[in-house]
């Protein structure tokens, strides 16, 4: 155990004390402007969201119980003084507007990550399992089996529970699912039924080409280096095997890099995204 | 489901960001302090200053509940400065005047010989936290003048934003508002001149490991200059992928014998 570690564990100590409220808004508008920035989906930050939905249920309670107080005439018989009008609709203005600034930028942040969902959804729903379906081999002859075959016979199951690495949230699975068996159906109806079945197929890779299109890694994306250095990286791929470093950013830099070679340091904290 | 808008985040959503910077205010009621989803807000008791988010803070002036002490920074004799660094000064001709230290982050003059000392927060999954814009205290108002530090003004990330609606909501709580609107303008002139100057090194983002600093920019300025740049790097990353792989090739030769010249080629690259 290091001092990080030591350090890690009285930072975590309570997380429904005030500045905790402060450090997970800090995080979720940080994510927030990441996942507007960055090309692909990034992993799905449940716990994170988890207290943040929390938050914003009891704050809805809290707004309410003062909304009805402040209408309520029995209350100004008990009190001394009568209620400040004034006051108490300025504050409920305040959370109000504090409450609907929260809710905007979950709902902002969501529909983000379905509208990436939805732009690569064989991409993602491929991520989600770790056995995707097989295609048959292209040179088969035509047999019973394959004159049945359905364009949504090639959208993967999810496995349950999804694989460590799917970026995906249970209802963004259940949701992509469904959304691309409905796709694949209509494909099926409207068009695909009159093409010979091994045409049929929704993630055909035949001749080299993959049907399937993912998120392109190598857009470039602005960032702030936070840590000490942090090195922008090439990962392997082009003919390179192995992974080369490229410049170097200080602390405090921003920078027009590609996503690739900061995702990692991203992961752990290093750089931000703008 | 129909999500219009394009990556990176849209100017009305960096004025969202540009508001939960913190600025101080000099209360003229009282008020309970609250439990907001953004964090705890003091109590407020005239005539002390309390920092608040500057949506809050501008609810308030609105209101007449309140006034703001405008950050030291927008003031006519900062920005004269600042624009002065931005123009005259030799080491800035192609590059933006420095940003406000981040903590932890030596102060300009040393950074050659000090080491950054930043103590990264710990988020509840133990990742670190580097807490940046819109949440330092870089717009709050100062007690003491800058002569003392002896240190320049600098623009915070969020300049353009936080300015321009401090003026907005705030103008008679603010120093000779024409002049520092003008001021505002013309750093705005001389620094977007300098984005289009830059220009010229975008090829360097567009091979793999590179990249191009624009250090001391600002919100607004990554959001409009976000889809030419971006546009830019990305089209020319097309253009040159078979450039890029023999790049790659001499790369990874360094690497591995041990040559490291082309690292330091990176360093030089400032608009």
């Amino acid at each position: 155990m290091d001092i990080d570690d030591i350090l890690a564990s009285v930072d975590r100590s309570d997380v429904s004390s005030p500045e905790s409220t402060a450090l997970d808004h800090q995080l979720i508008t940080r994510f927030w402007v990441a996942e507007r920035s960055v090309p692909e989906l990034l992993p799905w930050p449940a716990r994170l969201m988890d207290r943040m939905m929390e938050r914003v249920r009891q704050q809805i309670e809290a707004i309410e119980d003062l909304a009805a107080a402040s209408s309520d005439p029995s209350t100004a018989i008990f009190s001394d003084k009568p209620p400040n009008a004034s006051t108490s609709t300025l504050k409920l203005s305040i959370l109000q507007t504090d409450l609907s600034r929260t809710q905007y930028l979950l709902r902002s942040l969501l529909r983000q990550r379905l509208s990436k969902l939805t732009k690569h959804s064989m991409h993602y729903l491929l991520s989600t399992t770790s056995t995707p379906p097989t295609p048959p081999p292209p040179s088969q002859t035509p047999s019973s089996r394959t004159n049945q075959m359905q364009p949504e016979d090639s959208i993967p199951f999810p496995d349950d529970p999804p694989p460590r690495t799917c970026p995906l949230s249970p209802a963004e699975i259940s949701y992509l699912h469904t959304h691309q068996t409905l796709l694949a159906r209509h494909f099926g109806s409207s068009f695909l039924s009159s093409f010979p079945p091994q045409l049929r197929r929704l993630d055909d890779n035949a001749g080299g080409t993959s049907m399937l299109q993912g998120p392109d890694a190598k857009e470039a994306v602005f960032v702030r280096c936070l840590a000490e250095e942090v090195p922008i990286v090439a990962p392997p791929g082009d003919g390179v095997d192995e992974e080369v470093m490229g410049g170097t950013m200080r602390m405090g830099d921003v920078w027009v890099v590609r996503w690739e070679g900061i995702k990692k340091a991203w992961e752990k904290g290093d750089v931000e995204v703008l | 489901m129909v999500f219009p808008f394009p990556r990176g985040i849209t100017p009305p959503e960096i004025s969202f960001l540009a508001e939960m910077e913190m600025v101080t205010i000099v209360p003229r009621q009282r008020l309970e302090g609250l439990e907001l989803l953004g964090g705890p807000v003091e109590p407020l008791i005239p005539p002390r200053r309390t920092s608040v988010p500057l949506w809050l803070a501008s609810l308030l002036k609105r209101q007449r509940r309140a006034n703001i002490l405008p950050p030291p920074w927008l003031h006519p004799e900062s920005l004269s400065l600042i624009l002065d660094i931005e123009t005259q000064h030799a080491d800035y001709q192609h590059a933006f005047s420095p940003p406000p230290p981040l903590p932890g982050q030596p102060k300009l003059r040393d950074r050659g010989t000090q080491k950054p000392t930043a103590r990264p927060r710990y988020t509840p999954e133990s990742q670190r936290y580097y807490p940046t814009p819109p949440f330092l205290p870089q717009n709050v108002a100062q007690d003491q003048a800058y002569e003392d530090g002896g240190e320049p003004p600098t623009l915070p990330f969020h300049w353009l934003e936080v300015g321009t609606m401090l003026l907005d909501v705030a103008s008679d709580d603010v120093v000779e508002p024409d002049q520092t609107r003008r001021l505002l303008k013309e750093l705005r002139e001389v620094r977007s001149a300098k984005i289009r100057a830059g220009v010229e090194v975008l090829d360097d983002a567009a091979v793999a490991g590179g990249g191009v600093t624009l250090t001391g920019v600002g919100a607004m300025e990554i959001g409009e200059g976000r889809g030419f740049i971006g546009g830019v790097v990305d089209g020319l990353r097309r253009i040159g992928a078979s450039k890029e792989q023999a790049r790659r090739e001499q790369l990874a030769e360094a690497a591995n014998g041990g040559y490291d010249a082309t690292q330091d080629d990176y360093d030089e690259m400032e608009f």
